[in-house]
């Protein structure tokens, strides 16, 4: 039994390991969701705020940090304004990093086109606070300056001035954005989530309670095709397929197996009768 | 590559060392990972939420801030075994909070906001499917009362929109942590390695 | 005496909160932001105190336990090196902490997750039988919706793609929507137990 669990981890790494070095560069298309969620922060006028909550750990960034890196660039060059926090301690440092990288490489300013908030431990009380004052929740930003030392920290001050809410998360953070953002303030709330989480929100957005969803490295690649800019999640998509060809194959000869020793066993059943 | 990588690249071929079994490599990786993990945790709270706001409106003369700080202080005994059962009042504050502000939210965003929508969308054919699922599918959460007859029917099929909901959530999964593994194979190949054409 | 303290607290201000929704009063806003405030800090210091456990538990392990003392000794140096490190050189863009976080915190934890994906090609051999005839739509609804939503899927069968929305947004909706509602119901109902004082297991188990 654990040799066949060795062949097939050497299996899907060299599975992952082929398309990675090879790159057959199987064509990606665009999924209404994604081109949804683009449509709208496209559609922003520049100079609006959007807040980007980091709710995920350091564990899902090779899956999160291509779509946060996608949907930041997108805003930037949009000349939308962002304000970001975090709502898990690891997303603090991870949301700062990607953000002060974006905004060096595009030319944008800390303090009038972005401000990092920071870390806030009970997501429920942040979210509601926010509602009514933004300095009540954050009197000061992630570097130690008060709020209203800023620009952009004096614009700020509650969901009205904040277009859009993108939750970059890996886990039911965009559930209470939904709950306490949206259902009472009305707030436009977009998930942008690790694939896991898909089949978790599809029902907030049929009924609309979410403005859009974008999901894991496919979703990130496709992000990255309306932006004309491939990155990582592009890079990763023939070993995505190789990765869910193989374990397609998997379910298939496992369940053949299985078939077949059943048969056998009837047989030897029959005849034994 | 750099000594920089090359420390990455030995620390991360220490965590997938485990696929061979448990072993000391592994074991010094994770408890490094954990430590690491709890310093920052500290580092982070402090710097963002402690010191900004509770112990700098305090230094300003704030007296409503020691509120909060004086009820964390009892969280804090909890360390204590003696004096442990003060922290129940701060947890009871966290608790009964949440509980309090959880009511309308789940009312409204889980119950009302999906059922209106349920019904508004049985309109069309996915629509009707939808809600016959819905319904379908509560029948089978319902355990105080006996599956049978017309209701065991409508269980049994609750059932099917359920395996239909899991095969899509094992799909979705493994997509996840494909995108992990692969994320630090191409580090391991392309940064540490060089093998990747870029 | 201390846990009917406990228990006031937590209907006074489990009550407090549930209506509040409900007011307008700028005296009742007000409160309502203060106990927000207060419940952030609260967080913080447990998150503190969560801290401190997991040093004291390692302190003693390095005392007694010789065979765990060098892991014990490596957990206790990686806290020690990035506290001094946060509290010394600061968090942001060029920090030691920020290279630490970023070149051995990280990657470490997504390849501690990224483990699973071995893992899961493991179960998906070994444990997923289609062995009646639920089972078996599961395991068609993972197979269609494995190959629907990559590249290598829409290539051989065109029709994998509009297969795997289907499932996705009707019957998995259909299924997940159900499951809101429930827990959502049941929520409701444990929340007003504790505001009622019934529900006390955060009160450990008393």
């Amino acid at each position: 039994m654990i040799k066949t669990r060795r062949w097939i981890f050497a299996a899907m790494a060299l599975a992952v390991t082929t398309a990675l070095v090879f790159r057959p560069g199987l064509p990606v298309s665009i999924t209404p969701e994604t081109r949804h969620v683009f449509g709208v922060i496209d559609s922003l006028a520049p100079g609006s705020v959007v807040m980007i909550s980091f709710d995920h750990e350091a564990s899902s960034l090779p899956e999160i940090g291509p779509l946060g890196s996608a949907i930041v660039e997108h805003c930037f060059r949009r000349g939308v304004d962002i304000v970001g926090l975090a709502l898990f301690s690891e997303g603090t440092a991870a949301g700062y990093d990607l953000l002060s990288r974006r905004a060096s490489v595009l030319g944008r300013v800390y303090g009038s086109d972005w401000i990092y908030l920071g870390f806030r431990p009970q997501y429920t009380a942040a979210i509601l606070g926010m509602g009514e004052s933004i300095a009540g929740v954050f009197s000061a930003d992630y570097k130690g300056q008060p709020l209203g030392s800023t620009a952009l920290g004096k614009r700020v001050r509650d969901y009205r001035d904040i277009a859009l809410v993108v939750s970059l998360a890996d886990g039911s953070m965009p559930t209470y954005w939904v709950e306490y953002a949206q259902a009472r303030y009305h707030e436009r709330i977009i998930a942008a989530v690790t694939a896991v989480m898909v089949t978790s929100y599809v029902p907030y957005i049929e009924s609309r309670q979410l403005e859009g969803i974008v999901a894991g490295l496919k979703g990130a690649a496709e992000y990255e095709q309306l932006l004309g800019h491939p990155g990582a999640g592009m890079r990763g998509m023939d070993a995505q397929s190789a990765a869910h060809g193989l374990i397609a194959i998997l379910i298939v000869a496992g369940n053949w197996q299985a078939w077949r020793l059943r048969r056998k066993r009837r047989t030897m059943e029959g005849a034994s009768s | 590559m750099s000594w920089e990588i090359s420390i990455t690249a030995i620390l991360t071929l220490a965590i997938y060392s485990f696929l061979a079994g448990d072993n000391p490599f592994y074991r010094f990786a994770e408890h490094l990972l954990v430590g690491l993990t709890i310093g920052y945790t500290l580092v982070v709270t402090v710097k963002s939420v402690i010191w900004p706001e509770a112990i700098q409106p305090i230094a300003r003369g704030e007296v409503g801030a020691a509120i909060p700080l004086v009820l964390g202080a009892l969280i804090l005994l909890r360390l204590i075994p003696r004096w442990a059962g003060w922290s129940r009042i701060p947890l009871a504050l966290i608790v009964g909070g949440g509980a309090g502000v959880a009511i309308p939210a789940m009312l409204k965003a889980r119950v009302l906001d999906q059922m209106a929508a349920t019904v508004a969308g049985a309109s069309t054919w996915s629509g009707w499917f939808i809600l016959i699922g819905v319904v379908t599918t509560l029948t089978y959460f319902v355990f105080t009362r006996a599956q049978t007859g017309g209701w065991g029917t409508s269980a049994r099929l609750g059932r099917y929109f359920m395996m239909a909901f899991f095969g899509a959530t094992f799909a979705y999964t493994v997509m996840s942590r494909v995108a992990l593994l692969i994320g630090r194979l191409e580090f391991l190949l392309g940064n540490w390695l060089g093998l990747l054409r870029s | 005496m201390k846990d009917r303290l406990a228990i006031l607290t937590a209907s006074g201000f489990g009550s407090f909160m549930a209506v509040q929704y409900f007011l307008t009063a700028p005296v009742a806003n007000a409160a309502y932001r203060a106990i927000l405030g207060w419940i952030q800090i609260v967080f913080a210091v447990a998150l503190v105190a969560g801290v401190i456990s997991v040093v004291r538990l390692h302190l003693k392990q390095l005392g007694r336990r010789r065979n765990q003392r060098v892991y014990s000794a490596t957990l206790l140096g990686g806290a020690a090196l990035m506290t001094i490190l946060g509290f010394a050189g600061g968090v942001e863009q060029g920090s030691p902490f920020l290279w630490i976080f970023e070149h051995w915190q990280a990657p470490m934890q997504s390849t501690v997750f990224s483990l699973l994906a071995f893992y899961v090609a493991s179960a998906a051999y070994r444990g997923f039988r289609a062995r009646s005839a639920e089972s078996a739509a599961l395991v068609v609804a993972a197979l269609i919706v494995l190959l629907g939503r990559v590249p290598i899927g829409e290539w051989l069968l065109p029709f994998l793609p509009s297969s795997a929305d289907w499932i996705l947004n009707v019957p998995a909706l259909a299924a997940k929507r159900a499951v809101l509602i429930g827990i959502g119901l049941g929520m409701v109902a444990t929340s007003l137990k504790v505001i009622a004082g019934i529900e006390r297991s955060y009160l450990g188990g008393r």
